[in-house]
């Protein structure tokens, strides 16, 4: 789970790291701080500064205009609901510091560089050092107040279980302290949010309803490689409940001009497929305007034979366009009649 | 030989007495796997349906059944740091962690005691392990399905996805091609048993002539393995299948199916992972029904 910036300045804030003078604003209006202020739009996309995201503002005067502005502009699609505006700070120098784990050492690593804004490439990754059964900062050749940032930033990765911890730029003043002048938290979903399943609108028309991590993706490339265009990602995984699909259904078939709908699976280990189709068919009663659009679904594993008697069934009763493929066809094959089914041959 | 597990595989189940660790017991046994022992704390003295015998701990069940040589996890998330500790210093060679969704944080730490204990993990998010017509441990091949699905041959399998330890073993058996031993290694951001760990074992199988990997999006063991076969340290023929090529265009940081599954720019996507692991030698397979030809291509 990806932070807003002022969600991780928040937690700066609470593991005591310094962050600027500042307020957060969900709607154009005054403010009581002294000029020039940085209005941060607070979005999640990266690259905030390329994009238009980030405005200084040096004469009160220009303050509501500018607001008015960023409060309007999109960043890679993404509204801002919130403007952070804080004072803008007068540094020295500008740092960059992190913590993540590194999938290369298996490990969680600090990266510090004194080019911040750079990002990560220009930095040292060093390992953290493990003992007994925690880790602990390694010895970094830094200033005094650097390692105390690096400290608590260490404390705010640990104790709010994050996967990425980064302040780019921090910056260095004059009289050798620090302010964070960016947050970047990311926070394990597996504590934050164990039921998160990853839902992403994209720009297609075909809806999917895909299971298994690794065989959805590998579906989602074959559909492309048809020339479908693919309405959303969705994955349900593991063994789930009648009523998870059925959510999911109606949630991926709530879009409006849709051309067809895929459900696709590789062999199951263990995946009840009965259980499944049922909330997929209690989904598509649930979406209206009913779906008369191609349904082509692919599945294989535990009671599939009883699924598809029921999907039979089902489709005979209630006229759905329901085409039904076992192991016999294979999962990328099914991604092209899906295709040739919605745009016609 | 398979590698990880054979005939002389004594498992011990911890958690055999929840959902998932009494219907993976069943699975397994009916497979013909030895199960010993099993461990949920507080349930010491009782036996399984099957008669497996139920201890309060990893070291109460090692002393009666000293020739246990694998564990299984199956604990929920929150215990798995603490199960995966007691089979630690108990030195069980091999634990197997099925349990999804186990915070990073706690995965780093098994993966460093692990280490210093000289033990090896496969997991988390582990399906399992396979070794066909012989022994299996975990949640792969359930159902009844492992006989139509898996059959015994030379070629190793290692994937992120469970799922598609399935679907590629189904596909490699349809076409008459046997596997020695499948292995689920997980896809999370950090995993114990990465595919150079794997394909290093199946280099010194006699049983194994060729290693199909699934991989996808997300993290660098795809390309450590792509720098294992340029160092000469992998010299069997490996096929892969990346997938996740679709999320190029979604922004970075987005979480696809597996938690370690996050779009990637350079290093990390699938782009990256394909033109190193084609530079190195190993051969790409577009979708899974293109892996059987490119196994006899070089087998």
């Amino acid at each position: 789970m990806k932070l807003f910036e002022y969600q991780g300045k928040e937690l700066f804030k609470k593991h005591g790291i310094r962050v600027p003078v500042g307020t957060l604003l969900d709607n154009v209006r005054d403010i009581d701080l002294n000029f020039p202020v940085v209005l941060k739009s607070q979005v999640l996309s990266g690259d905030r500064k390329k994009k238009g995201g980030i405005k200084i503002v040096e004469r009160k005067e220009d303050f509501l205009e500018k607001l008015e502005e960023l409060f309007r502009k999109e960043i890679d699609g993404e509204l801002p609901k919130t403007i952070l505006v804080e004072e803008k700070v007068n540094f020295e120098k500008e740092w960059y510091l992190s913590f993540s784990y590194d999938t290369d050492l298996k490990a969680p690593v600090i990266a510090v560089s004194e080019y911040g804004g750079a990002g990560v490439q220009t930095a040292d990754v060093i390992p953290l050092e493990f003992k007994l059964d925690s880790w602990s900062l390694p010895k970094l050749r830094v200033s005094p107040p650097l390692q105390e940032v690096a400290r608590s930033l260490l404390e705010l990765f640990q104790k709010e279980n994050a996967l990425l911890a980064e302040i780019n730029p921090l910056f260095e003043l004059r009289d050798g302290s620090f302010i964070a002048g960016d947050a970047k938290v990311i926070l394990d979903d597996n504590v934050a949010d164990p039921s998160f399943r990853p839902f992403l609108d994209l720009p297609g028309d075909i809806a999917i309803l895909a299971s298994g991590g690794g065989a959805s993706l590998i579906n989602l490339d074959a559909l492309m490689r048809y020339g479908g265009k693919p309405a959303n990602y969705v994955e349900y995984s593991g063994n789930p409940p009648a009523s998870v699909v059925e959510e999911l259904t109606i949630n991926a078939l709530s879009k409006p001009g849709l051309k067809g709908c895929w459900t696709v699976g590789g062999t199951a280990n263990f995946t009840d497929i009965y259980e499944t189709m049922l909330g997929f068919v209690q989904g598509l009663r649930k979406t209206s305007p009913k779906p008369l659009y191609p349904i082509v679904v692919r599945r294989d594993g535990p009671r599939q034979k009883e699924a598809f008697d029921m999907l039979k069934q089902v489709a005979k009763e209630e006229g759905y366009d329901f085409h039904l493929y076992g192991p016999e066809t294979p999962m990328a094959e099914s991604a092209k009649i899906i295709t040739t089914l919605a745009y016609g041959a | 030989m398979s590698i990880l597990i054979g005939g002389n595989t004594n498992v011990l189940i911890q958690g055999i007495t929840g959902k998932e660790g009494s219907r993976a017991c069943k699975e397994m046994l009916a497979y013909g796997t030895k199960v010993l022992a099993g461990v949920t704390p507080g349930k010491g003295g009782m036996k399984t349906e099957e008669g497996v015998p139920v201890f309060n701990s990893v070291k109460e069940a090692v002393v009666q059944f000293p020739h246990i040589n694998t564990a299984l996890v199956v604990v929920p998330a929150q215990f798995v740091l603490n199960a995966a500790k007691e089979s630690i210093e108990a030195k069980i060679p091999l634990i197997n962690i099925l349990t999804e969704k186990v915070s990073v944080a706690d995965v780093a730490v098994i993966i460093a005691l692990a280490r210093a204990a000289e033990v090896r993990i496969v997991g988390p998010s582990s399906v399992g392990i396979m070794s066909p017509g012989k022994v299996k441990i975990g949640s792969i091949g359930s159902g009844g399905i492992a006989s139509r699905i898996f059959t015994p041959g030379q070629v190793g399998v290692i994937s992120k996805s469970g799922g598609m330890t399935a679907e590629v073993s189904r596909i490699l058996t349809d076409a008459g091609i046997g596997q020695s031993t499948v292995v689920g290694i997980g896809g999370d951001i950090l995993i114990a048993s990465d595919f150079v760990d794997i394909a290093l074992l199946f280099e010194r199988d006699g049983q194994t002539s060729a290693v199909v990997i699934f991989g996808e999006v997300g993290g660098t063991y795809e390309e450590k393995l792509a720098e294992a076969i340029e160092q000469k340290k992998i010299t069997k023929p490996v096929i892969a299948l990346i997938a996740g090529k679709f999320a190029e265009t979604l922004p970075q940081d987005t979480i696809l199916g597996h938690a370690g599954a996050i779009v990637s720019k350079g290093r990390g996507s699938a782009s990256s992972k394909i033109e190193a692991l084609q530079k190195a030698g190993a051969l790409i397979a577009q979708t899974p029904e293109d892996i059987p030809g490119l196994v006899k291509q070089v087998v």
